[in-house]
């Protein structure tokens, strides 16, 4: 605790300094640069890069470019779903019926099974960025902005929601632009797990910010788990070890090949994983670098790339995937555009070993990137990664509205090798 | 909003300009008949109630009504669906888009998209003219609205839109009231004071005179 208090201390100390530093590139005195933009150097200042957007309105099946998609031998991609805007984070209620979410899109569909034909259902409509979702005791938990809800025994009102009732509120410390949207996931303790995010590139977070959480849903209580966590929208726990795993967003405007984004693991509560003083656990930060060592934080346990924005991760648990695939871990990169050559756009697989080691790290589902130059570089963007009841991992991508289906046969490995 | 009565009245006189639309869409329908043409052409069908309010091909001539001629595609689409969703709120475009379906603003976004921007009428004043083009800049207009304003992907283009309806929409922005992408654009407006908005929507709706 004293450790921390003091590190609060040095954060405000260096947030007053970082500011005397940034008013360089500021447009008038005082005037704070917007969101996006903050931390940017002198030198970037010029730069046109941009953020990319969903397409609201989603591509039909018909017009994906599905052909340019590659897994490896003997697995296969298709459609499973079109027509669910924004479609981003993915739950499974206890009876498999897949519940799909957005940040930006306001409502939450579920897909369910209607006389043999896929159909997505609008089951929440007008919520504020509902990123977050997931399924304890046959109730869906849904983290909006600024507070998390809980609906009832869904699966009997998928027609007919019950009203939300609030399990936790006042998490959005800002109420402003930047990293708003939270991750949730249920923990194995039957509790549940999601981000504060950094309110802005760079900055000193205050206590509720730039942290993962873990919350009580039946009293709503909060604890603090994880610290110096600049934005984290992808968790998951191991199925053997049932430690908490999960992706995190470097800053930005240090460069195209620096910092990289993260994958860590939670060993012990409370910990701290570096930001806003080190990035990647071995780059001090320009500006806040000086107030606290790398030495003082976590570093994560695989450097993912720079910029390439990894969300969504699995631990693929089915039975459907080779044996070599039990338990690796899947993570969805939506891709950069903090970078002048885009890179990420794909799910990655990880392997650890016994002792949590990190001995693998490969392209898994590639194809959506088809120009590093072009702008947009792209025409699909992976977000979240799930395994369902056949042992086949769906993929959702936000920026056509779609969800994929990856699923594994034997006899099409040796079709193909013949 | 508050025009909602100009608006009643401006639509009577917009359906002689619908009339003749529906004229020669169909006779263009009926010339070109190709199944490739289908968004743009579908959208051209759809599009005769917006252009009672958002001028013919999308250039409208009132102020509080912006201009779809030469928008780029994402951006009216994104438009739609947050008037659909109730993302944005509007007393007389909600109801609009409250009936359309995702295929339908595709094709509206296509139509719109491919049609020309004609020249302003706005003039902007000496003093837009002569600090607009820095402030653009200074404060980050240009880096995702690209260099001339002209917009890409679901980012608008904002050059030569309707001088009111930059100004409601940054005021909006500053507000935190208009709906946004991660407050991107309240961001980037915070820091402007009203003067400045003034100026940039003065600017910025007299270019490509």
């Amino acid at each position: 605790m004293h450790f921390r208090r003091s590190v609060l201390a040095l954060s405000l100390m260096s947030s007053v300094l970082a500011l005397s530093h940034l008013s360089a590139h500021a447009q008038k005195p005082g005037d704070p640069p917007p969101a996006w933009k903050q931390g940017m150097s002198a030198e970037s200042e010029s730069s046109a890069l941009h953020p990319f957007n969903p397409i609201f309105t989603g591509t039909e099946a018909k017009d994906l470019q599905i052909a340019k998609l590659k897994v490896p031998a003997g697995f296969k991609v298709e459609v499973y779903a079109d027509g669910v805007p924004e479609a981003r984070s993915m739950t499974q209620t206890e009876n498999g019926t897949l519940i799909v979410s957005n940040r930006l899109a306001k409502n939450v569909y579920a897909i369910v099974d209607n006389n043999g034909k896929r159909e997505v259902k609008t089951i929440l409509r007008g919520m504020s960025a509902p990123n977050g979702i997931a399924v304890i005791k046959g109730n869906l938990y849904v983290a909006e902005r600024d507070r998390i809800l809980r609906f009832d025994n869904i699966e009997k009102n998928l027609d007919n929601m019950p009203g939300g009732k609030v399990v936790v509120d006042g998490i959005d410390p800002t109420n402003g632009p930047g990293h708003f949207w939270k991750y949730l996931v249920a923990g194995p303790d039957g509790k549940l797990y999601f981000n504060i995010g950094s309110p802005q590139n760079i900055t000193s977070p205050n206590q509720m910010q730039a942290a993962i959480f873990r919350a009580d849903p039946d009293s709503g209580q909060l604890e603090r788990v994880a610290t110096g966590v600049r934005n984290s929208v992808g968790m998951a726990f191991h199925p053997v070890t049932h430690k908490l795993y999960f992706t995190e967003h470097g800053r930005d405007w240090l460069g195209d090949d620096v910092p990289n984004d993260e994958l860590n693991v939670l060993n012990k509560e409370g910990e701290s994983f570096g930001f806003p003083f080190c990035h990647q656990g071995d780059i001090a930060d320009p500006v806040y670098g000086k107030y606290n060592t790398c030495a003082q934080s976590t570093p994560p346990i695989l450097k993912l790339g720079a910029h390439v924005a990894p969300l969504g991760l699995r631990f693929y648990t089915g039975k459907m995937f080779p044996a070599e695939y039990k338990n690796n871990m899947f993570i969805a990169r939506h891709g950069s555009w903090n970078r002048n050559t885009k890179q990420g756009y794909d799910v990655m697989r990880v392997v650890l070993d016994g002792k949590g080691k990190v001995v693998k790290y490969e392209p898994f589902l590639t194809g959506f990137l088809t120009d590093e130059k072009a702008d947009p570089p792209m025409w699909g963007r992976p977000v979240d990664v799930q395994v369902i009841a056949d042992g086949s991992m769906l993929v959702s991508d936000d920026y056509n509205g779609v969800i994929y289906r990856i699923s594994y046969s034997k006899d099409a490995k040796i079709a193909k090798l013949n | 909003m508050k025009k909602i009565s100009l608006h009643s009245n401006l639509m009577v006189v917009a359906l002689s300009v619908t009339t003749f639309f529906l004229l020669s869409t169909l006779i263009s329908v009926a010339l070109l008949g190709r199944a490739e043409a289908a968004d743009i052409e579908a959208g051209r069908q759809k599009a005769q109630v917006c252009v009672s309010c958002h001028g013919a091909g999308g250039n409208s001539e009132i102020p509080d009504f912006p201009a779809l001629a030469g928008q780029t595609a994402q951006a009216i689409t994104t438009a739609l669906y947050q008037f659909r969703e109730g993302n944005r709120k509007n007393a007389v475009m909600s109801p609009f888009a409250a009936n359309l379906s995702n295929a339908d603003m595709n094709n509206l976004a296509a139509y719109f998209a491919s049609e020309k921007r004609l020249t302003p009428t706005h003039v902007s004043s000496a003093e837009a003219l002569a600090q607009g083009p820095d402030m653009a800049k200074k404060y980050n207009c240009v880096q995702c609205h690209g260099p001339l304003l002209l917009g890409q992907q679901h980012i608008p283009r904002v050059a030569s839109q309707q001088h009111a309806y930059l100004l409601a929409q940054l005021k909006g922005f500053k507000a935190m009231t208009r709906a946004d992408m991660d407050g991107n654009m309240s961001s980037a407006a915070s820091v402007l004071n009203e003067k400045e908005i003034e100026i940039l929507a003065d600017y910025i709706a007299g270019l490509n005179r």
